[in-house]
């Protein structure tokens, strides 16, 4: 009798909890019907946990690109109400995101999610949906794969890498080289995929390969291997800090400078040349933006984004900055704020002009821009020629 | 009501996901055990239903059997290991085997090409994991049918042990927690059951990732690392680890809330922090501390028995 007194109000309490805590914020998005008024469009960034350096750097440049469109009167009367949801870094994070963003806001596009695992979770909600997701930062395969709504503006490393080696081939005329590459992570391991697949296509001999996961700090014994195989080259398929590390302690272990460090997406950020100092100089890696790109309107872009926020922008944010180019342009050609209107829009989209470069959509609603190779010179990355 | 519980679904799964989880770590923190190998066997859960619903078409329900019964294969020899150590040892080892699973999850497939003669196969498709197809959840009755398994699933959980709680074994359970050796002397087995109570909260585990699966849908190493762990901790932290409504409470309020405070962008993680340490400092028993179910009891009492005299 005492057990069930005390339970009762427990389960009270519970569903009390349950139902006041999920229930507080609810928001009002009228979806406009024509070109006017508000038009809700979702993005969902890693803003906390283990992406958010990329997230946050992606969602101020959304935001700046909302900004501008706005001012501009790009889209007549109508205005961009961009709503950006957090999604932690996680699966569930990025689920809960979309749904929310879909049923609550009736939100008419979504960009993101940041990271490639919580894409493949989250975006068939928006294709069963019917609303059109944006990827601007997934570089793994499978992604446009999930359905006809879902398109992506970053270049995958299956198209970005053949063309880093067939570029630093014809230069250095490397014939055999190491990898090394961390497995744990599904950027790392995709970089390593493209890469191997571009080698064995060129005909460049792998003397071995080489693992690490995320976080490790020592890599001496793989660099000592490395280093009595004789490579005319390394490739490194890390993130920034694991890279830095490998590098310094490369050239620390006496590996000659004559052998280049070819890396992926991973050493596309600031931080590289900064935490790896001179062991970065020559250091060469594809991308998909290159900061001092002579494409349009990507001067303006870099000066506002550093007006704004005090520091340059890397190839994430131009990324999601063309995304949101790219929607409204989409919306602007749709003529109407209607999803599948957009998605038929954006499936269109030739030759935009974006700080990319000439921005196409193919038929697998795959990017279609030119990738750039650069390579660090006084601690800064510049254009490889 | 039906059009909150549409447009939440999603959270309200996690949270139901996240209670049998809670549930499960509570019955070893209730035997005084501080076992931080849930996330472990969460993994080992929602990687058979992964596996067994991508290699073949045996129905959801046998794959789920199949993880909490691997689950109880792995837990008892484990167990025979690990709980002879106490305390922070304890909460050591287990922590160690929880790693050891998501490295197997890792590198599974180098594994597997050992023993296989096709060198192509790929069963745990390493750090990218294992993608289940989307399929549009049915509503039924209100619910998808995604949701129902585990709405079942975790009331089970809660009957049997609502039924244990005041049951022989739950006191024994108790007395193993308040005094081991005061225990032993009336005469408990206590490794007996110290590892009856590990293999529940194993078997739990394994059963909430196994339902976890169609939800999340990518199976990945990186759902299951320790973070995962003290998360689930958490739950019994804040709920309190002396009755079962503890770790239902911690989950629950540990998972809304940072849905409802979304407007709080990047800070809202800060709230989930602060409201654990107030608890830890203030409430040290968790939410569901008898003492304030006593106060609230004797509040709600009160005029009854004005009424008899």
């Amino acid at each position: 009798m005492k057990a069930r007194l005390f339970l009762f109000p427990m389960i009270f309490m519970l569903l009390l909890v349950c139902f006041t805590a999920i229930d507080v914020s609810s928001a009002t998005a009228e979806s406009a019907s024509s070109l006017s008024g508000e038009i809700p469009i979702g993005a969902v960034w890693s803003m906390t946990g283990a992406a958010a350096v990329y997230g946050s750097t992606q969602k101020n440049a959304s935001e700046l690109a909302v900004e501008q469109i706005n001012q501009s009167g790009m889209l007549g009367a109508a205005k961009i109400k961009l709503i950006t949801e957090d999604d932690r870094s996680t699966k569930e994070g990025a689920i809960t995101a979309f749904d929310k963003l879909i049923k609550e806001y009736k939100v008419v596009a979504i960009l993101g999610p940041t990271l490639s695992n919580s894409a493949k979770a989250a975006d068939p909600i928006a294709q069963a949906a019917k609303v059109p997701v944006l990827a601007v930062s997934n570089t793994a395969a499978g992604i446009v794969e999930m359905g006809d709504f879902i398109f992506r503006d970053s270049l995958p490393e299956m198209l970005v890498q053949p063309n880093t080696i067939k570029e630093t081939k014809n230069k250095l005329g490397y014939k055999k080289v190491a990898i090394l590459y961390g497995n744990d992570d599904v950027f790392t391991k995709g970089g390593y995929d493209a890469f191997k697949k571009a080698l064995n296509d060129q005909g460049i001999q792998i003397l071995a390969t080489e693992t690490f996961n995320k976080n490790d700090s020592d890599f001496s014994a793989q660099l000592t291997k490395i280093k009595g195989l004789k490579p005319d080259a390394i490739i490194v398929s890390a993130l920034a800090e694991e890279a830095a590390g490998i590098m310094s302690q490369g050239r620390q272990l006496g590996i000659p400078e004559s052998v280049p460090f070819i890396g992926g997406n991973g050493f596309n950020s600031p931080k590289l040349a900064q935490l790896a100092g001179p062991a970065a100089e020559g250091a060469i890696t594809g991308a998909a933006w290159l900061i001092s790109n002579d494409t349009p309107g990507n001067k303006a872009f870099v000066e506002a984004y550093n007006k704004k926020y005090g520091a340059n922008p890397d190839q994430f944010a131009a990324q999601a900055y063309t995304g949101v180019y790219i929607l409204a342009n989409a919306i602007k050609t749709a003529g109407s704020s209607n999803p599948t209107a957009i998605r038929d829009a954006m499936a269109k989209i030739r030759d935009m002009d974006t700080v990319l470069g000439k921005f196409s959509f193919d038929a697998r609603r795959e990017p279609v821009h030119p990738p750039v190779v650069q390579i660090i010179k006084n601690g800064k990355f510049v254009l490889y020629k | 009501m039906l059009e909150f519980v549409s447009n939440n679904i999603s959270t309200i799964n996690f949270i139901l996901i996240n209670i049998a989880l809670g549930l499960s770590i509570y019955i070893t923190l209730a035997t005084g055990l501080l076992s931080l190998s849930n996330a472990g066997f969460m993994a080992i859960g929602a990687y058979t239903v992964a596996i067994i619903s991508t290699q073949s078409n045996i129905p959801f329900i046998v794959g789920l059997m199949a993880a909490i019964a691997l689950g109880v294969a792995l837990a008892l020899p484990i167990g025979m290991l690990v709980l002879g150590l106490r305390d922070i040892y304890l909460a050591i080892a287990t922590l160690g085997f929880g790693e050891i699973v998501r490295i197997i999850a890792l590198n599974g497939d180098k594994v597997v090409h050992l023993f296989s003669q096709n060198k192509e196969l790929i069963i745990f498709n390493g750090a990218e994991g294992i993608t289940l197809t989307y399929r549009t959840p049915t509503i039924m009755l209100g619910l998808p049918d995604t949701t129902w398994p585990i709405l079942i699933y975790v009331i089970v959980i809660v009957y049997i042990l609502a039924t244990l709680h005041n049951s022989r074994f739950g006191r024994i359970l108790a007395s193993i927690r308040q005094d081991e050796t005061a225990a032993s002397t009336l005469g408990v087995n206590v490794v007996h059951y110290k590892l009856l109570a590990f293999v529940l909260g194993s078997a739990i585990a394994a059963g909430a990732g196994a339902l976890s699966a169609p939800i999340v849908r990518v199976i990945d190493p990186h759902n299951y690392v320790f973070s995962r762990g003290v998360d689930i901790l958490a739950y019994a932290v804040l709920g309190g680890m002396t009755h079962w409504v503890g770790p239902i409470l911690g989950a629950t309020v540990l998972t809304s809330l940072p849905e409802a405070l979304r407007f709080l962008k990047d800070q809202r993680d800060i709230v989930n922090g602060l409201i654990i340490m107030l608890s830890i400092i203030y409430l040290p028993a968790g939410l569901a501390d008898p003492r304030i179910w006593g106060l609230f009891k004797r509040l709600v009492s009160f005029p009854k028995r004005e009424r008899v005299s």
